[in-house]
C-alpha cells in the first residue's frame, strides 16, 4: 500500500493493514500522530461545548406550534407530568408567601405581557402574580398549565377558600415561564 | 431496564399527536443541532432560527423524512444544513466557502510536529475553537458533525448528501488543515502555505 491508498482508505481498511503501512512509512506515521493529537483536542472541545443548547424560550415556542398543528391532542402522560411540575412550583411559591419569605405581591405588569393569554385574563379573572413574576417582561413567553391544587393553597395566597373542607382540591391555571418556574396562578373554582 | 425509545419511535408518536414524544425528541436532539448551527452560522440568533425551523419542518405533513433513506438525526442535520446554506446565500456570510483548497491528492505539511504540544488543556480548547471557526465550510461541517457531535460517517454522509468516502477524505483534510492552523498560530500568525508533495518510499 502506498501513502495515497493509505489516506484514501484510512478508516475503511482493516486496522492491521493500516498499521503495517505506518510501521513502514515514517512520514505517514508522523502525520497520523499529528492528526491524532487534533482529534483528541476536538474531543475536548466537543466535551467543553456539551452544555451549549438553545434558549428555553424556543421549546415553549415550538410547543405552541405543535399544539396548533396537532389541535392540543396532549396525552394524559404529558399533561400529568406538566401538572405535577406546575403544582410543585405553585405549592413552593404558596408556601413561601405563607411563611413570609417573599414579598406579598409582585408587580402584575410583567405577567400581563403574555399576549397570548391576555384575553383569557380579562374574561376569567385575574392571575395572582407569584414572586417569580417580578422579572417577567412583555417579551417573555409563558405557558399556561392547568393543575389541581390542595384547597389550602388558596388560603396560603390570602384567598378565601370557601366553606368546603380545606383538604379538598381546587382547579387552577398556572403561568409557567421558559425556565419552568411558575409566574402567576388563578383559581378556577 | 426499559430501553429508551428510538428517534423513529418518538417521531411516530409525535405525529400521532403525543406531545411528550415531541418534547422528548426535541430535548434529545436540539442541543447538537443548535451547536451545529452555531458553529456554522456564527451567531446565536441564526442558530436559534435554524433550530426552530428544523423542528417546524418536522411537524409539517409532508416533512420529507423517510426512514429507509437514513436516520432521523441525519435528516434533522440535513435540514439544518440546507437552512444554513440558504442563509449563506442570502447574506453572503460564508466568505470561507470559496477558499476550498482541494489539495489535489496526498500532500503533507512541512512541519509534522504535534500541533497542540506545550498547550494547557484550556489553551488547546480555545485554539481549536478558533481554528474550527476559520475552516472553510465544507471542512468545518464535517468536523463539527463527526468530531464534535460524534455522528458516525454514514449519518454524516446522509446529512451532507455525499458518499461516506467523501466524508472520510474531507475529515482527514480538515484535520490536517486544523493542525496547520494551530502550528501557524504557535509560530506567530504567518499563514502557512508550505505544503509539499508527499514522498513516501513505502
Amino acid at each position: 500500500m502506498n501513502c495515497e491508498e493509505y489516506w484514501n482508505n484510512v478508516g475503511a481498511l482493516p486496522a492491521e493493514r493500516l498499521a503495517a503501512h505506518l510501521a513502514e512509512c515514517r512520514s505517514c506515521a508522523a502525520r497520523w500522530a499529528a492528526e491524532g493529537s487534533v482529534v483528541a483536542g476536538l474531543r475536548l472541545l466537543g466535551a467543553d461545548e456539551k452544555d451549549v443548547s438553545a434558549p428555553p424560550r424556543l421549546e415553549a415556542r415550538l410547543l405552541r406550534a405543535y399544539r396548533e398543528q396537532y389541535g392540543r391532542r396532549v396525552s394524559r402522560t404529558a399533561g400529568a407530568h406538566r401538572w405535577w411540575a406546575a403544582a410543585a412550583a405553585v405549592l413552593l411559591a404558596a408556601a413561601g408567601l405563607w411563611t413570609g419569605a417573599w414579598p406579598s405581591a409582585a408587580p402584575a405588569r410583567g405577567v400581563s405581557g403574555a399576549a397570548v393569554l391576555a384575553g383569557m385574563e380579562e374574561s376569567q379573572g385575574a392571575f395572582i402574580p407569584l414572586p417569580n413574576a417580578a422579572g417577567v417582561t412583555d417579551d417573555d413567553e409563558l405557558d399556561l398549565v392547568r393543575v389541581e391544587l390542595p384547597r389550602s393553597a388558596m388560603t396560603a395566597l390570602g384567598l378565601a377558600a370557601g366553606d368546603e373542607n380545606l383538604a379538598g382540591s381546587v382547579e387552577a391555571e398556572v403561568l409557567v415561564g421558559p425556565d419552568g418556574m411558575a409566574r402567576a396562578v388563578r383559581f378556577l373554582n | 431496564m426499559k430501553a429508551p425509545e428510538s428517534d423513529h419511535q418518538l417521531f411516530e408518536r409525535l405525529r400521532a399527536g403525543q406531545e411528550e414524544a415531541f418534547v422528548a425528541l426535541y430535548r434529545r436532539r436540539q442541543p447538537a443541532l443548535y451547536r451545529f448551527a452555531l458553529q456554522m452560522g456564527g451567531s446565536p440568533a441564526v442558530a436559534e432560527d435554524v433550530t426552530q425551523e428544523v423542528f417546524l419542518a418536522l411537524l409539517r405533513d409532508s416533512c420529507g423524512y423517510e426512514p429507509e433513506r437514513g436516520t432521523l438525526v441525519a435528516y434533522l442535520f440535513g435540514i439544518a444544513r440546507k437552512l444554513l446554506l440558504r442563509q449563506f446565500e442570502r447574506r453572503r456570510l460564508d466568505v470561507a466557502l470559496d477558499v476550498d483548497g482541494d489539495f489535489g491528492g496526498i500532500r503533507e505539511p512541512a512541519d509534522l510536529s504535534d500541533p497542540l504540544a506545550d498547550l494547557a488543556e484550556r489553551e488547546r480548547i480555545e485554539a481549536l475553537r478558533r481554528a474550527v471557526g476559520s475552516l472553510p465550510r465544507r471542512y468545518r461541517e464535517v468536523v463539527v458533525l463527526c468530531d464534535l457531535e460524534e455522528l458516525d460517517y454514514a449519518e454524516a454522509a446522509a446529512a451532507l448528501g455525499c458518499p461516506i468516502g467523501t466524508v472520510r477524505s474531507r475529515l482527514h483534510r480538515a484535520r490536517l488543515l486544523l493542525a496547520e492552523k494551530l502550528r501557524d498560530e504557535r509560530r506567530g500568525g504567518a499563514p502557512v502555505t508550505d505544503w509539499k508533495a508527499a514522498r513516501c518510499l513505502a
